[in-house]
């Protein structure tokens, strides 16, 4: 092999060692980066998260944890709702057969993170179902 | 020591008093009415997952929340 041939396979060698190093420290400074914006965006979520599952019965708690939802009974009523993870249109009227009814939306005004937002709901329903179904939209269930 | 929950955009902010330190009890009545004054609802928990809506500052309970005025979305 020629010397000019080693020197360009040397060069290659070195040029890609330096691309591949810039690209690594890029990635890595994205995900440092990254990790530290969504651990930001997340302390409220994560506090408000807390505090529903403070809240909640045993069974509620259960319930979340395996469907993503827990259903309570309005105050009024006896009628059962079943509040999902969201903020809108996520809490279904059940009827006693357990089929699924109606959709409800209403939510606290501001904006809180999603863990208040159904605690919210979940409390309204339970201690002032006729004043909280008063502002609340309702909407048919689409199949 | 008893503990007002208000819900707000940190997740919630929480003020603790003592039942017999009748300074702390005053301010937590004013905060009681100043916050459903301006639209909170408050309640109280009963047993575990179950609360009650209350309209009048109750100085004996354990834990009152606070969550926003509500509108349908």
């Amino acid at each position: 092999m020629s010397s000019d041939c080693l020197l360009t396979a040397a060069t290659f060698s070195v040029l890609l060692c330096a691309l591949l190093t810039a690209a690594f420290d890029l990635v890595e400074l994205r995900t440092r980066r990254g990790g530290r914006i969504a651990s930001q965006r997340s302390k409220p979520e994560q506090k408000a998260d807390a505090l529903l599952k403070e809240w909640l019965s045993p069974e509620q708690r259960a319930a979340l944890e395996i469907y993503g939802h827990f259903e309570v009974s309005g105050s009024h009523t006896g009628k059962r709702y079943r509040i999902r993870r969201g903020r809108n249109m996520n809490i279904d009227e059940v009827s006693k057969e357990g089929d699924l009814g109606p959709v409800w939306c209403f939510g606290p005004v501001g904006h809180l993170p999603l863990g208040d937002v159904m605690l919210a709901q979940k409390l309204a329903l339970e201690t002032d179902e006729q004043a909280t179904l008063a502002v609340a939209n309702r909407s048919r269930r689409r199949y | 020591m008893a503990v007002q929950i208000v819900m707000d955009p940190t997740g919630d902010t929480r003020h603790e008093f003592t039942a017999g330190d009748a300074t702390a009890v005053a301010k937590a009545e004013r905060r009681f009415k100043q916050l459903t004054g301006t639209g909170f609802t408050a309640a109280v928990r009963t047993a575990e997952g179950h609360s009650k809506r209350i309209r009048d500052f109750d100085p004996a309970a354990e834990e009152t929340i606070f969550f926003p005025r509500l509108q349908g979305g």
